[in-house]
């Protein structure tokens, strides 16, 4: 499956430099929708989500990825020049400080914190102390740096032998591995419908009513993993695809593991199990739509460093993908689950 | 009924909203108060089952009715279905139970900073009985009490009953408490209650007074301050193509605000939402309102991102998605006995909202 590597190797760095903070998904989905060039059409919904669709006989299968990366809001410049913001997302204030902040218009600045004094080195970072340097003092910096503008992190992606080590991992990698199984797959048993999220990281609201409209039958969300010994017991990076268990919000849905897990033997994709108690994915929105819907995650387990960026190991990529793509043509059970 | 131009902003109908008594899950005298507002004027008005109140008016004048759950297209050509939404619920308090001396254990409804509650006036029950928050006075306090914030729990309102017997004659347990304050004008400042949301249902229903120059629903919704309820359940049914929900905001210019933090002003025009709890307010529509402002010369600010909710946030994430901004504005001491406003910032907001109206039917999608 050497497609799939090179896919992913091309794919994933402009995906993962690319500007889409939540709600402001404009840089992303332009990058991911040049990437689905000839494979079937695309729209942006009214969520804002880019959702292709493959017409064909079998069930209505969605695919999520979420496409929107942790961002941050200004909420006002002060007499210094110095932005200050509120946080977009499910991600530590501590992981932004030193980061290089990305607007919409190509303007940058540096997000740094004023550590209060006599403040432990461990001690956790108050989002109210972050600021945002635009080097422009402080008349300059009211004009670049407008209350209500998002910034995203500026993500210099690095390859580090068999690890990706970048920013926006989530979920720009599971988009990556999304588009890599749709060019290799097959085609497939399900009227297929994909979407890359909006606006997940403030709750799955792109999730939410993309998947309301399109009012699927089974779904598989790709998303990323942070494993955490105390919490993901010991799924481990480089050890291939999790299949998600629980989640806050989510259990899998017995039907839709099982095509999951079918897939995995026929590809010979070796996959781990993971329950997570803090993260979440869009599965929670999506299997709670309309009726319900039975859902399963794919997880790409990641490592946390501890400030910005996260690793994930490429092979674990590939096989991601590799699972995706054998889903699609994996037949859903018959006797319980989906609704046809 | 005109057509074209910009309605005015009625302030009859902010001084009889804001007079009438609406908390959350209680809104009847309100809602009866914007049916004689508007019933003359739109195409029709029902009730839905939360107790929301909602109009259709149609730019053809009612012969296609831009019915709920269908989408403009087949109801007005090309032109967008717009739901326009403000909250007629208010803050206040709840009878939780009846001391067998006659005093009143309550609860708030909606959030009120507890600070305030001593010493205030609430008007209760279904006779609008008036009733006092009772403190000790100081002379009886220690130095130490004085200085604290009484818990909620140790709070009761005295109606001046001497037994639980009496005071059960006119107030039950579950009965709402509304706080007790007389509209006035000063200037251009109005004083008066719940400004918040009373002021969007001003000037939703001084906009349905005109005949708009797209299909729109206006909803007047309950039980917002409890969790944007009414709205989510109503814009189900509705199901527009965009929303745009008119507010009463917190104005942040006070003594002691710095000035990068005392924004939204009082005066100083409608207040727009980038983003709070609730919302990322859709970008595009957004700027098309900022254009809109800006072609007519109204003054607009910002409104502070990253805190509070609205309506529009569950409108957005209703159906299959719907585009939503809100435009709000600025009221000093919302959730407290008495807001103020600028009765500018009203008037410029529903030419705000007239002018957007025209503006989407050429420039939306």
């Amino acid at each position: 499956m050497r497609s799939i590597t090179s896919s992913i190797d091309s794919i994933l760095p402009v995906f993962l430099a690319a500007y889409g903070p939540p709600g402001r998904e404009s840089g992303i989905r332009a990058a991911i929708k040049r990437s689905l060039r000839g494979l079937g059409p695309i729209r942006e919904d009214a969520g804002g989500n880019l959702h292709l669709h493959r017409p064909g006989r079998g069930p209505r299968l969605l695919l999520a990825a979420h496409m929107d990366a942790a961002g941050v809001i200004v909420t006002r410049v002060d007499a210094a020049g110095l932005g200050r913001v509120s946080l977009l997302g499910a991600r530590n204030a501590s992981e932004f400080v030193g980061t290089t902040i990305l607007f919409e218009d190509g303007g940058r600045a540096l997000l740094g914190y004023d550590r209060p004094r006599g403040s432990k080195d461990g001690a956790e970072v108050d989002s109210d102390l972050l600021f945002l340097e635009s080097g422009h003092g402080s008349s300059g910096a009211r004009r670049r740096l407008s209350v209500g503008a998002v910034g995203a992190i500026e993500d210099r992606p690095l390859r580090l032998g068999d690890l990706w080590c970048a920013a926006n991992l989530d979920d720009r990698a599971g988009c990556a591995t999304l588009v890599a199984a749709l060019r290799a797959a097959r085609a497939p048993r399900y009227d297929l419908h994909v979407i890359f999220t909006a606006q997940s990281e403030l709750g799955s609201r792109g999730a939410a009513t993309g998947a309301f409209g399109i009012d699927p039958e089974i779904a598989v969300v790709v998303d990323l993993a942070h494993i955490d010994e105390k919490e993901t017991g010991s799924a481990a990076v480089g050890k291939g695809p999790c299949l998600g268990l629980k989640e806050d919000g989510y259990v899998a849905h017995p039907a839709a593991l099982s095509i999951a897990k079918r897939a995995a033997a026929a590809a010979r994709v070796k996959t781990q199990w993971i329950i997570r108690e803090r993260e979440a994915s869009d599965a929670r929105a999506i299997r709670a739509t309309r009726t319900g819907v039975p859902t399963v995650v794919v997880a790409i387990p990641a490592k946390r460093s501890g400030g910005a960026a996260s690793l994930v190991h490429a092979k674990d990529l590939n096989q991601t993908a590799q699972l995706v793509a054998r889903i699609l043509t994996t037949p859903a059970a018959t006797s319980r689950g989906g609704r046809s | 009924m005109s057509r074209g131009k910009a309605p005015a902003f009625e302030e009859r109908f902010l001084e009889t909203f804001s007079s009438a008594a609406g908390v959350s899950g209680g809104e009847e005298s309100v809602r009866a108060a914007v049916v004689d507002a508007v019933r003359e004027r739109v195409d029709s008005l029902e009730v839905d089952s939360m107790g929301s109140l909602v109009a259709h008016l149609h730019p053809d004048g009612g012969r296609y009715r831009a019915k709920p759950g269908r989408r403009a297209q087949r109801t007005g050509g090309r032109k967008p279905h717009l739901m326009l939404c403000a909250h007629m619920d208010e803050v206040g308090v709840m009878v939780t139970a009846i001391d067998k001396d006659g005093l009143l254990r309550f609860r708030k409804v909606g959030g009120i900073d507890t600070r305030i509650l001593v010493g205030q006036v609430f008007r209760v029950g279904r006779d609008g009985l008036r009733g006092v928050v009772g403190t000790l006075p100081p002379h009886l306090l220690s130095r130490a009490d004085r200085e604290k914030v009484t818990p909620i729990e140790d709070l009761y309102i005295d109606i001046g009953a001497a037994s639980r017997e009496e005071a059960q004659g006119s107030v039950s347990i579950g009965d709402y408490g509304t706080f007790d304050t007389i509209y006035e004008r000063w200037g251009q400042t109005r004083k008066g209650k719940a400004f918040d949301d009373r002021v969007g249902c001003a000037i939703l229903a001084s906009l349905v007074q005109s005949r708009p120059p797209l299909p729109v629903t206006a909803v007047w919704s309950v039980q917002e301050e409890v969790g944007l309820r009414g709205a989510a359940a109503a814009a189900r049914r509705v199901a527009p193509d965009l929303a745009i929900v008119l507010e009463g905001t917190a104005a942040g210019d006070a003594p002691g605000q710095k000035p990068d933090e005392s924004a939204p002003m009082m005066g100083h025009g409608p207040a727009l939402t980038v983003q709070d709890r609730s919302l990322m307010a859709n970008a595009r529509l957004v700027d098309l309102i900022e254009r809109a402002a800006r072609r007519h010369k109204i003054p607009t600010q910002w409104k502070r991102p990253g805190i509070g909710g609205t309506d529009a946030g569950r409108i957005a994430l209703s159906g299959a998605g719907v585009p939503a901004a809100v435009i709000s504005v600025p009221c000093r001491y919302i959730h407290a006995p008495a807001a103020y406003l600028d009765i500018r910032d009203a008037r410029r907001t529903v030419e705000l909202v007239w002018q957007t109206m025209t503006t989407l039917t050429k420039e939306w999608p």
